[in-house]
């Protein structure tokens, strides 16, 4: 990241509290205390010589805590993180929340249809999803371009290089779907 | 020579078939808005999976060169800050466009690109070699430091927040821990649970990171409504004119090799050679040239383009001959060619010599295929910018979730692939950066290897870790390192600064 784009990012978001920031940084910190629990109970081989299998393990878990706790002090003494840049970021929006979970819950149905429907069904259902989430209008076009493109993707992994995706119940008939 | 073995199997018709594939898709994946090499390369996976490794390693050549060029051509043309390693080019590049010498914009980073690749892959043709048999005399000592210094570099000195990224770097080594150790084959973080045992693959986390992460992160505040793109004037004036020429040649090659060895130290890769080759220009250019920098200055588009792909070419040459990646792309690369059993390193040379050399000449080839595909493409590529973004945003996540997929073929993957992406979504939200987290995750085995071994070969005396000269001077090269960034983060602050402050006044 840039100064630049730090500034134009840092002039448009708005004054808040860190809550969200600080609990992320404990994400850190807990993986670590974690790790740190857990990591004398590896075992380690009575051949052993060197410094062995914990060693290392106690060092970055340490370096985790150390580093998640660096961040919390310093979002508590005002110093946050600057969120990202990208292109098709409006960075003064606030953040969809309902777009994020409906996301989440369409990827999350895509992992459950894979076996019973197969691949193209769950792909269909991920990329119609996802565009409906995020205001694909009309929605019978998103719907037309996700059966399409999962068709095609079936085609060229599945067909073509030998990727064995799950061609599902619908397609198991249609021979240049297998690999 | 080995590099015209190299060349014979590059240039058979199957093969220069699938390096036209590689750097078509490659730069098709590249110029799409939020896309940078590294996720390029990651998405990408998947098509290799099938293929020799011969034909993947060129498609992956490709990719990696096609993947650079997209950016530059986004940046020019979309009126919003790009990828972090073609965001000088932005500032220059997308003044041209806007005065209507978009065209020429493009031209120059084409060519820019095209001659810096091409110079910096004979620097890497014979640079690599000499590495490799120096590197082959390297203890685990040295290699220790080696990475101790790609550590460092990635995780505290690229990002804007030092804790931020070295929190990213350490979630990443301690990802890389989940499985069985390499030295005792004791389990470690495993939990019991079989799933586990074979630790977390690499392709979930950086394809959750880069792009399901970067699609939940777009998807948060996606900017609605049309996608402002600057059109590419046509006719004879916005073609590149003599004078622009004479303009450009000299930063073509002063970028190459200011690009070049900052690839190959792993001192920041494109970010900072972009950005040093375009504090030169302005620094160089007189009179009317100069005044034009802030306001579409040719020079200011030339040297970072090719400081960009010179840097690419240069990193080429650490993971080859040490099989250390000094950036989030070149660890991609590492991972795509760790499931060919390739292994980079001192003895790639040897044991693998056919296969390197095909992979270098299959960068000359996709060099210039670039050059002839990237210029008289240009209205495609601005019809995939104009792609409406539900779509864009809804293919990434189909293609995310197919490459997680494949990896083994269980849905449960795609699950570890969307913990990730949340993961990677708070990541940015948050300001952490997620390149340390693809290197450590990649580096971390290998750097605990060598560092026990090192340890017991000098009875876990930590003296022992200073004891090699290399390693010393390797220590020394990254305390100045350290210096040098320091000061050229206030100068890039300076530089910056300075631009803005005319545009208010104007």
């Amino acid at each position: 990241m840039s100064s630049l784009a730090s500034q134009s990012s840092s002039a448009a978001a708005p004054a808040k509290r860190p809550t969200g920031e600080i609990l992320f940084a404990l994400v850190f910190v807990s993986v670590g205390v974690a790790g740190l629990a857990t990591a004398g109970s590896i075992p380690i081989p009575p051949s052993e010589t060197g410094i062995g299998p914990r060693a290392f393990p106690y060092i970055v878990c340490g370096l985790l805590v150390l580093c998640g706790a660096g961040v919390v002090l310093q979002v508590l003494r005002g110093k946050v993180g600057q969120a990202e840049d990208s292109e098709d970021l409006d960075v003064t929006a606030k953040t969809d929340w309902v777009a994020l979970a409906k996301l989440v819950g369409f990827v999350v149905l895509h992992i459950f249809l894979i076996e019973p429907a197969g691949w193209p069904v769950a792909a269909a259902v991920l990329f119609s999803g996802a565009a409906w989430s995020l205001d694909a209008k009309p929605l019978w076009k998103a719907i037309a371009v996700s059966v399409i493109l999962a068709l095609v993707l079936q085609y060229v992994f599945g067909g073509l290089l030998g990727v064995s995706l799950p061609p599902g119940p619908l397609l198991e008939g249609v021979p240049f779907f297998h690999g | 020579m080995l590099l015209l073995e190299g060349f014979s199997t590059a240039l058979q018709p199957v093969y220069l078939l699938y390096a036209l594939g590689g750097v078509f898709v490659g730069t098709a994946v590249g110029v799409l808005p939020g896309i940078g090499p590294a996720m390029t390369v990651a998405l990408l996976m998947p098509i290799t999976y099938a293929l020799d490794p011969a034909a993947a390693l060129i498609v992956f050549a490709g990719i990696y060169y096609g993947g650079m060029y997209g950016g530059s051509t986004t940046s020019i043309l979309l009126n919003t800050p790009g990828e972090s390693s073609s965001i000088v080019t932005a500032l220059e590049g997308n003044k041209m466009a806007k005065a209507g010498r978009g065209a020429a914009a493009l031209a120059t980073a084409a060519i820019g690109s095209f001659i810096a690749g091409t110079i910096a892959t004979v620097l890497l043709t014979f640079l690599a070699p000499v590495v490799a048999d120096f590197a082959v005399g390297l203890g685990p000592v040295d290699y220790v430091a080696l990475m101790v210094v790609a550590f460092l570099t990635v995780g505290a000195l690229l990002g804007a927040s030092v804790l931020r990224g070295l929190a990213s770097l350490a979630l990443g080594l301690f990802i890389g821990l989940i499985g069985i150790d390499d030295s005792t084959a004791q389990q470690r973080f495993t939990f019991d649970n079989p799933t586990l045992v074979d630790g977390v693959d690499m392709v979930l986390v950086a394809v959750g990171l880069f792009a399901l992460g970067e699609a939940l992160y777009v998807a948060s505040k996606l900017r609605h409504g049309p996608v402002e793109l600057i059109p590419v004037s046509k006719g004879k004036n916005a073609w590149l004119s003599k004078e622009d020429w004479k303009r450009s040649w000299k930063p073509w090659l002063r970028g190459t090799f200011i690009g070049f060895p900052i690839g190959t130290v792993p001192a920041g890769g494109a970010d900072v050679s972009t950005f040093l080759s375009y504090a030169a220009e302005r620094k160089l250019a007189k009179g009317a040239n100069k005044a034009q920098f802030g306001k579409g200055a040719i020079e200011g588009v030339a040297g970072p383009e090719a400081a960009n792909n010179a840097a690419a070419a240069g990193v080429l040459v650490p993971l080859l001959t040490l099989g250390i990646p000094t950036t989030a792309t070149a660890a991609m690369m590492l991972t795509a060619f760790q499931r060919y059993q390739i292994q980079p390193g001192p003895l790639l040379f040897e044991n693998q010599g056919a296969l390197v050399w095909t992979l270098i000449a299959s960068l000359y080839v996709g060099n210039l295929m670039l050059l002839v595909l990237n210029l008289p493409l240009v209205g495609l590529w601005v019809k995939i910018l104009q792609i409406p973004r539900p779509y864009l945003y809804a293919g990434i996540l189909v293609f995310a979730a197919l490459g997680a997929f494949s990896v083994n073929f269980s849905p449960s993957d795609v699950g570890i692939l969307l913990v990730v992406g949340i993961l990677g979504y708070f990541m940015r939200r948050y300001g952490y950066p997620v390149a340390p987290m693809v290197v450590a995750m990649i580096l971390g085995p290998m750097f605990e290897v060598q560092l026990r071994r090192s340890l017991q070969l000098s009875q876990n005396d930590p003296m022992a870790l200073f004891s090699s000269p290399f390693a010393l001077v390797v220590y020394v090269s990254m305390a100045l390192i350290f210096v040098a960034s320091w000061w050229l983060r206030r100068r890039q602050a300076t530089l910056e600064a300075a631009p803005a402050k005319e545009e208010v006044s104007v």
